[in-house]
């Protein structure tokens, strides 16, 4: 699902012109010619040090042909100098660039390019492969050079004698074979490497998640023994996969030398003959070195692959139309919510179908419903995390679409079941936002979400970093509420934010929460019929439908509805204790 | 097998890690000198018979001679590739322990600190470590050798050349040594900034839908665009550096190579052959050039990343270890006030199986206490439940008595033994551990050997695991913990426990994931136990109703009794009790 083939071949032709682009130009133009240089002055350096050596044996006078080369020496330094310089600059540049493209682009995008995606993968495309589709430049430059020089080689070594190209052409397909043997060899025992490696990663994975258990019994060392037992085997497939390189690297490395040799057999026969001379001989060597440079080649196209196939990744991402925003406001309001024949497809799945809806202002409203009813996507068309593909959401009275972006996030919050928690401290994650909620309000919302008690436990209270505060879901989730609270707009969207909550910090919070305040609309997807019960109005969605909106006393009368909440219900007998997913676990 | 020895590298400088390790393995290092003595021998020979082949040869119109000459080089070719074969194995002999080491240090650090970190370290940093140490192993020796033996070659060859050759490679060499260290810090600074941007584009990433619902794109944006920034920062410092390895190159490889043209009239006046000059050119563009360019580029790059990712593996934990606060000192801070106790019977009656007393514990110098002045008997054989709400210091009671956390004043006494007593306590968390293994390993994980079938069986029938470990195919099948629901692996943990010896057994939630009857019908079992003392975290009320003692845990006001003293004066306690209904009515409005 992560390439689309109608576009993949599009996306991938203009994927390097992408990674290029992010790099300057110039720069990247100033690269390819100074590689191109680089290789030219390669080429030329063989054939003036062998003219030298023999006016030097001719003892004729040869000053200025020692200065040329010398001077050309110097210059191949040079040009390799910069041609590194460049490569890394460039490099650089254009993975800068790219990520910074992609970065606005996603974030543009929002959950739907997670919902596209998947964060992880979004990960390597912005981390990984951004940096490969970065070093296009320097493997487009790279490459020129890798054909330029064993091309240039065998030509040279034609036009000292055609013998000598002879030779090493011959001599070539050998050095191929020997070198793709090599990469089917080593396959086998990486793999059985890998197996082993998974194996004990599994058992530390385990083991980290039993910790409790294994330190209250004093039982690490005895467990670390476990784990590492199949260490042993681990170095055995180790052992083997050195001695394979070890067989395919002697291979590798007879090859080359040897075919040199063979140039050099020939050079010299032709020295005897005085078809050659001394000079001449040199060249030669040094020429059939650049010629058997044709390996390099193999691995320069590959890289440049690689590089190819990471910007069409990106590409990918970029094709991805993001959503635009009105330059609309809100007029004065208390969050009057309306749905209009909303329709919305999910993986070619009708979720919702036609659904009216009107949540009148500064009121209640719970959706309830079976899993897979709707309600989260529901949530998500609310606020415009997500555009229904026909109809219309409004808010007092005002198409979302037309809605600013800092109007719409202004007047919306959001708290989710597994509120991902962005932000450095407990404190800015809590006043994370469209603009930083100051920090009188960060500890006034932390205390209606019933979250102020525990962050003053954490070891600095508002202070501790986020990341390194152990949280259980429950604590996730009153961290999560408090960020709402401490922006809430005119419309506040619950989306199960309370399931891992106990009973009794539920029905606390439900209670501050749901009490009459006309300045604001509520509309919380609810599971347990308690919460229902608190609502002003249920309205209960049935297989992508509205399928009635009245009191949950109203509703409860009919078996159907009840048997909405029949399973979920058991887990609500839950005394002081996370239910789901919520784990406990504070040492 | 081996003990771990991962303890021992921990936090010891990086240096004494690695001359340490080279030093224990002498003998591979001379191993690996002998095979590479081979390839040396190669360079040696391969410059010496070129030189031989024009002089004796080609150039005095014998072929056949020369001939021989190329075919003795081609000869060494052969036994030098061997030898480059065989330096493989001894690389590995080198590399494997030291990649054994650092999973051992890894594993060591992943199961006593619950460092998730520790599996990225495992399968991610230790394979970059091991392919980076072969590296800088590899082309250290291959330099090393490739120029002893081309040096030999060139003074076989004729004294002179020396002259002109080992001047210039000496520069070099040292140019490239001088480069190193600021090159390797630059290069460091380009990885730390590189994994500083993944970090945060990962958090990023895994938080679009919260970024978007607040708002905030902008403000990520901007602190993803300074992260990209500075490693932009970091990677062209090290791009411009480059220009040192060139230089290194230039003045070591290529320069040689200019000085031997200079000077050849002055070396063929001295009696330096053709064929001698030939082949000091050969030794010095063919063997000498690409050594020096292989050590100066993978050392450079090589070396930086070994660096790091070795100082990551064998850090010192401060951040870890500052999760398990020292002792305070002992200075009260508030009032304590102690929940009720339950006497103690006569004076010569054995040690309570549980004495807190005055037990203060804050996670961190910034943080307000969980437990306040907590004081807590508990006689032998005796059934605590312990119930409040979530995030309370429910588990950080049971941490405190388990001995997992150090209180920062007040005493944790295990049947007289100050906490931690293995021995005497066993701790039953909500996440149930089971580890990949056969039934019968996990249910001796706190045995010293392997339990007596007949006392395993009789365990699993008193705690309810027996349809499943009849289903499973009895003690000797395998399990996997990611094919069993949460509830067996709860079943499993808590006959585990069952089969240990300690006296005290802390139940944290770890019965969460079975049905109530499953639930009473393990709580049975060890509140059974001959002697035995029991401690539940309550996740049910009906679990508490079992329980002799409840402890209604709520900030300040902690109280202990039974369940109808309770009810009659803890509103908290009435709170719980009363949101369990076997069916929630709709509530009037």
């Amino acid at each position: 699902m992560n390439s689309r083939p109608d576009s993949a071949g599009s996306v991938s032709g203009r994927a390097l012109s992408l990674a290029s682009a992010h790099g300057s130009a110039a720069r990247c133009a100033a690269l390819c010619a100074v590689s191109t240089a680089a290789t030219a002055a390669g080429l030329l350096l063989p054939a003036l040090l062998g003219h030298t050596l023999d006016l030097l044996l001719n003892r004729a006078p040869a000053a200025r042909w020692v200065a040329g080369c010398a001077g050309l020496v110097l210059l191949l330094a040079l040009l390799d100098g910069c041609a590194g310089v460049l490569t890394g600059l460039c490099d650089a540049q254009a993975t800068a660039g790219l990520r910074r493209r992609l970065t606005g682009h996603v974030l543009a995008l929002g959950p739907r390019a997670g919902a596209r995606f998947g964060a992880g993968d979004l990960v390597a495309r912005l981390v990984g492969n951004a940096a490969q589709a970065g070093t296009a430049p320097g493997a487009l430059a790279a490459l020129l050079a890798a054909l330029a020089g064993p091309v240039g080689g065998v030509v040279a070594l034609g036009l000292l004698d055609p013998w000598l190209a002879a030779v090493f052409l011959a001599g070539a397909p050998v050095l191929a074979l020997l070198l793709r043997a090599f990469a089917r060899d080593t396959s086998a025992c990486v793999a059985e490497y890998q197996r082993v490696q998974g194996r004990i990663a599994g058992a530390l994975a385990e083991a980290v998640g039993g910790f409790r258990t294994i330190r209250a019994a004093g039982a690490e060392d005895r467990e670390t023994d476990r784990i590492l037992g199949p260490l042993p085997e681990l170095s055995r497939a180790g052992h083997r996969m050195w001695r394979v390189q070890g067989r395919a690297a002697a291979q590798a490395v007879t090859v080359a030398p040897l075919l040199n040799l063979g140039v050099l057999a020939v050079a010299g026969l032709l020295l005897a003959r005085h078809r050659l001379s001394v000079g001449d001989v040199l060249a030669a060597s040094r020429y059939a070195v650049l010629a058997t440079g044709i390996g390099a080649l193999v691995g320069q196209l590959a890289a440049l692959g690689r590089a190819r196939a990471a910007a069409g990744r990106l590409a990918e991402v970029l094709a991805e139309p993001a959503p635009g925003h009105g330059t609309g406001g809100l007029p004065p309001g208390n969050g009057l919510l309306q749905l209009r024949a909303v329709t919305a497809r999910r993986g070619g799945r009708t979720v919702l179908d036609g659904v009216d809806l009107t949540v009148p202002g500064g009121t209640t409203l719970a959706v309830v419903g079976r899993s897979g009813a709707g309600k989260s996507l529901l949530a998500q068309l609310a606020g415009r995390l997500a555009d229904p593909d026909a109809g219309e959401v409004l808010l007092d009275g005002v198409p979302l679409r037309g809605l600013a972006h800092a109007e719409l996030r202004r007047a919306v919050a959001y708290a989710f079941e597994r509120p991902a928690l962005p932000g450095t401290t407990i404190e800015d994650t809590i006043a994370f936002g469209l603009t930083a909620a100051t920090p009188d309000a960060v500890r006034a919302a932390a205390r209606r979400a019933h979250a102020d008690d525990f962050v003053r436990r954490l070891p600095d209270g508002y202070a501790t970093r986020t990341a390194e505060a152990p949280r259980s879901g429950g604590e996730s989730q009153r961290l999560g509420l408090a960020r709402a609270f401490a922006h809430g707009g005119r419309l506040l969207i619950l989306d199960d934010a309370l399931s891992s909550l106990d009973t009794v910090t539920e029905h606390r919070i439900t209670e501050t929460l749901l009490t009459a305040d006309t300045d604001r609309t509520r509309l919380l997807i609810a599971h347990r019929a308690a919460t229902a019960a608190r609502a002003d109005r249920v309205a209960w969605l049935d297989s992508g439908r509205v399928r009635a909106v009245a009191t949950h006393q109203e509703l409860w009368r009919e078996a159907e509805y009840r048997a909405v909440f029949g399973d979920a219900e058991g887990a609500t007998s839950d005394l002081g204790a996370a239910t789901g997913s919520g784990t406990e676990a504070r040492d | 097998m081996q003990r771990p020895t991962g303890g021992r590298a921990a936090g010891v400088p990086l240096w004494r890690w690695v001359s340490g390790f080279l030093r224990e393995r002498w003998r591979v290092l001379l191993r690996l000198g002998v095979w590479s003595v081979l390839e040396a021998g190669q360079t040696f020979v391969v410059g010496y018979a070129l030189a031989r082949a024009l002089d004796a040869g080609f150039l005095a119109g014998n072929a056949r001679t020369g001939l021989l000459w190329l075919g003795a080089a081609g000869a060494a070719v052969c036994a030098g590739a061997y030898g480059t074969g065989r330096v493989y194995g001894v690389v590995a002999a080198l590399v494997e322990p030291a990649r054994d080491r650092l999973v051992r240090t890894v594993v060591a650090r992943g199961v006593r600190e619950a460092d998730a970190g520790a599996l990225s370290g495992l399968t991610q940093q230790v394979e970059i470590a091991r392919d980076t140490l072969a590296g800088v192993v590899m082309v250290t020796r291959s330099f090393l050798f490739t120029a002893a033996g081309a040096l030999i070659g060139l003074f076989s060859l004729d004294p002179l050349l020396l002259v002109v050759v080992l001047p210039p490679l000496l520069a070099g060499v040292a140019l490239f040594a001088v480069t190193l260290r600021p090159l390797a810090r630059r290069q460091e600074a380009f990885l730390a900034a590189d994994e500083a941007l993944a970090q945060e584009l990962g958090g990023v990433l895994e938080a679009l839908r919260d970024i978007t619902a607040s708002g905030a794109e902008e403000r990520v944006a901007g602190s993803v665009g300074r992260r990209t920034d500075a490693e932009l920062r970091t990677a062209r410092a090290l791009a411009r550096w480059s220009a040192a390895r060139v230089a290194a190159l230039a003045v070591g490889g290529e320069l040689p190579a200019v000085l031997l043209l200079v000077a050849a009239p002055w070396l063929l006046g001295h009696g330096v052959t053709p064929g001698a000059l030939v082949g000091a050119l050969a030794y010095v563009t063919q063997s000498l050039l690409p050594a020096l360019h292989n050590l100066v580029h993978g050392l450079g790059t090589s070396g930086s990343r070994l660096t790091v990712v070795l100082r990551r593996l064998t850090r010192s934990d401060s951040r870890h270890r500052e999760q398990r606060p020292p002792r305070g000192d002992g200075e009260p801070r508030r009032r304590p006030h102690t929940a009720r106790t339950r006497p103690t019977t006569a004076p010569p009656s054995p040690p309570p199986a549980l004495s807190l007393t005055s037990v203060t514990f804050t996670y961190g110098p910034g943080g307000e206490p969980v437990l306040d002045g907590l004081g807590l008997t508990l006689p032998q054989g005796e059934h605590l439940a312990v119930v409040g709400p979530s995030g309370i210091g429910k588990s950080t009671l049971t941490g405190l008595v388990a001995g997992l956390l150090t209180p920062q004043r007040g005493t944790v006494l295990v049947h007289g033994r100050p906490a931690p007593a293995p021995g005497a306590t066993v701790l039953i968390p909500q996440e149930a551990y089971v580890h990949t293994g056969t039934l019968a390993e996990n249910l001796a994980l706190f045995r010293d050997a392997p339990v007596p079938e007949p006392e395993l069986l009789a365990a699993a029938d008193a705690v309810g695991l027996t349809p499943l470990l009849t289903a499973l195919g009895g003690p000797g099948a395998t399990v996997s913990p990611a094919e069993l629901s949460a509830g067996e692996r709860q079943l499993i943990a808590l006959t585990r426990a069952y089969l240990c010896a300690a006296p005290l057994a802390l139940l944290d939630e770890a019965t969460c994931h079975l049905d109530p009857e499953a639930e009473a019908r393990a709580e049975r079992a060890f509140a059974a136990r001959p002697g035995g003392t029991l401690i539940v975290v309550a996740h049910r009320i009906s679990s508490a109703r079992r329980a002799g003692l409840i402890l209604v845990m709520d900030g300040a006001r902690t109280t202990c009794g039974t369940h109808a003293e309770l009810l009659r004066s803890s509103a908290l306690y009435r709170d719980l009790a009363g949101a369990w209904t076997p069916r929630p009515a709709p509530l009037p409005r």
